[in-house]
């Protein structure tokens, strides 16, 4: 399986990985979490008025709590486990996409492979965060799953390149070779011969559709027209820079997602060099290994 | 010659393509956003001047309105009216922000703004990531190296608008030292020639160029390490070393000047999508660059404008990756102009 060998061959890997499984542990574990930050089963971490505003950190409230009297912790575990979500399936859908335009195009070539990539590059040329502010900005209720879909379909171009490059390769190989004089179908050789090679790069583009989906959510959150009933990270980082919390001294409401956040890039950047470095040898010397 | 002249001419007519192309597809996506941004800046209208205007009349402003932004008609027909507009007489048609102030007078004023911060910054990023990956490339087995890489490597991918939000709270309120808002002092005159206002524009530009710089400098540094790193294994380079020359000899003419090549259009491409990336860095800092006209043009559904923007961004791109196309061939021997 790719994951062992890459844990073995590479140290970014490791770190990476558990910094994302810490996070992924929070998120899943939240509910509970957040009941032990809160210590009442009956409130809800974005219930405003809990507690008293602006508390410093303290034993109660490792975190402090926020201008509305909510629990930072607590808060900060829900903004976990949402954004997360929305990161995982923004990130799966993206490379799904990826992977079925990028095999078309990899594998048809020709004229196909020709539309393919002009439209790929169009894509890819039109500034996103702009068309993302515009959609989220008319679109009259956003839940969870319309906004990670909403950010994937901003974030396929990157698969659809890596996989057509990789699929452009592969199947120029003798194994790929043999089994087309051997009659074997197209389906068979794309799912049995070619795609076996390419899960590496498969996590590659998940670890990076997650994160461009991250960037966007933040920055539509950021500029303050993202949805306000969602707890996001980038809500968290946009409510506390709302309101004036590095001016007022309580820096720690704006880092808390902030670190979360850049715990969340760090991991998933170090699982993308890390799969890199273990299985593309051209890249090898990109980490110095 | 021959081929030389196709291949320009095949590059010049993508170049056209893709940003008709590319227009086209921002086009319709605008106007597909449900909206109507004329009744809403009417009846915002009343309400700033307390006056009520009864139905038929509001209509007839409406229309006229209509009519004068080019969003009359069918879909179709704004479509081909406007393209002919802006490519033919390069008229973007007024701006709902001190209507009728033409769009593209909007767009003029922003412009030089981003383009001192961000392309300033973007060069400064790029020769300091360039120059120290290169001596990190050449010395590698050492601590310092170690450590920058590694660095990098965990930052490169931090966006920019967090390493901005850490600048404003460390030198803008835990030390106070730099301003946290906008470009330049209001208390002085606004003049070109005033040193004074020129000193106070580069001190309000050092926060966000800073928050830009610390990231690009990690891209430019990882991808120059890793050239600088493949090339020093190249035959040529063990010669050089035979002949007994001194490293930094070989690091200048050899090595550097092999890994320029790739970089500078690297530099190329990253100044063309200046105009895309850093919408968020001039937010967080109140900076009155591309980035606030077009977060107030979404505000207001002002689609001329909204267009004039983003067709900006995408012709900046192409036009960055056709200059590249146009030149490589010229400058790198190794190109051929077929393929």
């Amino acid at each position: 399986m790719f994951v062992v060998d890459a844990w073995k061959r590479s140290g970014y890997f490791r770190v990476g990985s558990i910094m994302l499984a810490v996070l992924l542990a929070i998120a899943v574990l939240q509910p509970w979490l957040s009941q032990l930050a809160l210590q009442n089963p009956d409130v809800s971490p974005m219930s405003m008025g809990t507690f008293e505003p602006y508390a410093d950190p303290s034993l109660r409230h490792p975190a402090g709590t926020d201008k509305l009297g909510r629990d930072m912790l607590a808060l900060l575990f829900l903004g976990i486990r949402v954004s997360m979500l929305i990161a995982l399936i923004a990130g799966c859908t993206a490379t799904g996409i990826g992977i079925s335009l990028g095999f078309i195009a990899g594998y048809k070539g020709g004229w196909v492979d020709a539309v393919l990539r002009t439209g790929t590059d169009m894509v890819l040329v039109i500034p996103s965060l702009p068309l993302l502010i515009a959609l989220a900005a008319y679109l009259p209720t956003i839940s969870i799953p319309v906004m990670s879909l909403l950010l994937a379909a901003f974030a396929w171009p990157f698969t659809t390149r890596i996989i057509r490059s990789q699929v452009l390769t592969l199947k120029q190989r003798p194994f790929v070779d043999l089994a087309r004089t051997s009659d074997q179908g197209d389906m068979s050789i794309i799912f049995l011969e070619i795609m076996p090679n390419l899960l590496p790069f498969l996590g590659v583009s998940v670890a990076v559709g997650m994160s461009s989906a991250m960037l966007a959510e933040i920055g539509l959150q950021l500029i303050g027209l993202g949805p306000a009933s969602i707890n996001t990270l980038g809500l968290m980082v946009q409510q506390s820079v709302q309101s004036g919390v590095l001016a007022i001294g309580k820096w720690w409401i704006l880092f808390a997602p902030v670190s979360c956040l850049i715990a969340f890039f760090v991991a998933l950047n170090l699982i993308n060099i890390g799969l890199e470095s273990a299985f593309n040898p051209r890249l090898r010397s990109v980490t110095g290994d | 010659m021959k081929p030389l002249v196709s291949y320009v001419i095949t590059r010049a007519l993508m170049f056209v393509l893709s940003i008709w192309g590319a227009f086209t597809l921002a086009f319709f996506f605008f106007h597909l956003i449900p909206g109507d941004p004329v009744s809403a800046y009417l009846q915002q209208l009343e309400q700033q001047f307390s006056q009520t205007v009864d139905a038929a009349d509001a209509a007839a402003m409406a229309a006229e309105m209509k009519a004068r932004l080019g969003i009359d008609g069918s879909l179709p027909e704004q479509y081909w009216r406007f393209l002919g507009n802006v490519f033919i007489r390069f008229d973007l048609g007024p701006s709902f922000i001190n209507f009728p102030k033409p769009a593209l007078e909007h767009i003029l004023e922003k412009l030089p703004w981003t383009l001192w911060l961000l392309g300033t910054s973007t060069i400064i990023s790029w020769i300091l990531g360039f120059v120290v990956g290169g001596i990190i490339g050449t010395f590698r087995n050492n601590f310092a190296s170690q450590f920058l890489i590694n660095f990098s490597l965990v930052i490169s991918q931090i966006p920019s608008y967090f390493t901005a939000l850490f600048a404003l709270f460390l030198f803008g309120y835990w030390f106070v030292l730099l301003p946290t808002k906008g470009a330049y002092d209001p208390g002085i005159e606004k003049d070109l020639f005033n040193p004074r206002f020129l000193l106070s524009v580069a001190r309000y530009a050092i926060m966000p160029a800073m928050a830009v710089v610390m990231v690009g400098v990690a891209g430019t540094l990882i991808s120059t390490r890793s050239l600088v790193t493949t090339i020093l294994g190249d035959d040529y380079l063990q010669f050089a070393h035979a002949k007994g020359l001194r490293r930094s000899h070989i690091l200048m003419r050899y090595v550097l000047r092999n890994a320029m090549l790739p970089q500078i259009t690297g530099l190329a491409l990253s100044l063309g999508f200046v105009l895309n990336g850093f919408y968020l860095v001039e937010i967080i800092f109140n900076y009155p660059g591309m980035g606030s006209l077009f977060l107030s043009a979404i505000r207001l559904l002002d689609y001329n404008l909204i267009l004039g923007i983003v067709l900006m961004s995408i012709t900046v791109v192409l036009a960055a990756t056709f200059i590249i196309d146009l030149f490589l061939p010229l400058i790198d021997p190794r190109i051929k102009l077929n393929d």
